[in-house]
């Protein structure tokens, strides 16, 4: 019985210190939306071609955008085909390289975060500007279309 | 003593901040950039509420404020893929004139390719055929409309010499 309590107790205190932990909520969330857009682009097929998105910027114009054929690179890429995933889109694996950062860096991080308490507002300030910058690499030539207005 | 944090709005400012990074994320792709206003909304007014509600109480703001800048710059990307849009669209102006060309080079290549058409025919019912080849080429239209012409002319003739020859042999027959 007393056991159980302290067991009891125990979860309660670690409940109580992750929700107050909002990095490790925010890198927990980040994993999960990551594996969701792996866990997309291998569940559609390339050869079935029966994604649910379509390019809006093509419905509008009629002309293909930058970022068509991301979802078809992804998929190709998660399947080990990429030569063919650069054919779709030739920023495809740069994209994918970025998600797959991210992923390892929110585990990484986390661990970091749990070990070292000392440093968390140095590790969150790196996080910060690391994912920044790579996120202004692999996304760099979608920036410059936005802001070259296509 | 230990320190009491109060964490009014703290909740809402982590989903503020969660939902503009993926509307960052999603305003930069061209292709999805547009429904990202709708997330990017969503995270303002989180921000919104949640830094109401951490004023009142004056609880820490930094994350309600991080979700809140970067939902108002994902917002504003996602709403600049509509001028993107709208400058692709204006160079698509030229396009009707340029699709009435093609559909003019279509129909003289059509009207070309009937002219110097060669036409078969087929038919087959049990187990007779019928086949009907001809050329139908204008030059040689016009060349068999004029033949048939002739054609009709001479029969006319013909028939008329066969009534002569008839009324001949009537008029032998009568004597």
């Amino acid at each position: 019985m007393l056991l159980y309590e302290r067991k009891n107790k125990t979860e309660q205190n670690m409940k109580v210190r992750l929700r107050n932990e909002h990095y490790l909520i925010i890198n927990i969330f980040f994993a999960g939306v990551i594996l969701l857009v792996f866990a997309y682009s291998g569940f559609f097929s390339p050869v079935k071609d029966n994604y649910p998105v379509t390019c809006i910027h093509e419905k509008i114009t009629g002309e293909k955008c930058v970022s068509c054929g991301l979802s078809h690179s992804f998929s190709l890429i998660v399947r080990g085909r990429v030569d063919e995933a650069y054919e779709w889109n030739p920023y495809g694996m740069r994209i994918f390289l970025f998600f797959a950062a991210q992923l390892i860096i929110r585990v990484v991080f986390s661990v970091f975060y749990l070990r070292y308490p000392d440093t968390r507002k140095q590790l969150i300030l790196v996080d910060c500007i690391g994912s920044g910058v790579i996120f202004l690499i692999s996304f760099w030539p979608f920036l410059v279309n936005i802001f070259s207005g296509g | 003593m230990e320190e009491v944090k109060n964490n009014t709005g703290q909740s809402l400012g982590i989903a503020a901040l969660i939902t503009a990074i993926i509307t960052f994320v999603l305003a930069v792709i061209p292709c999805v950039g547009l429904i990202a206003i709708i997330p990017g909304i969503i995270a303002i007014v989180l921000a919104t509420v949640g830094l109401s509600q951490a004023s009142r109480n004056s609880s820490p703001r930094g994350v309600l404020i991080a979700g809140l800048i970067i939902a108002i710059i994902a917002t504003m990307i996602s709403f600049s893929q509509i001028f993107v849009a709208g400058k692709i669209a204006q160079k698509a102006d030229k396009w009707p004139n340029n699709i009435q060309n093609i559909i003019n080079d279509v129909q003289d290549n059509v009207t070309k390719e009937i002219e110097d058409a060669n036409v078969s025919i087929k038919i087959e019912s049990n187990g007779d055929k019928v086949e009907i080849n001809t050329n139908a080429s204008k030059k040689d239209q016009e060349k068999k409309l004029e033949d048939l012409e002739r054609g009709s002319t001479q029969k006319q003739d013909s028939i008329q010499k066969h009534d002569n020859i008839q009324k001949h042999v009537i008029v032998r027959k009568k004597k």
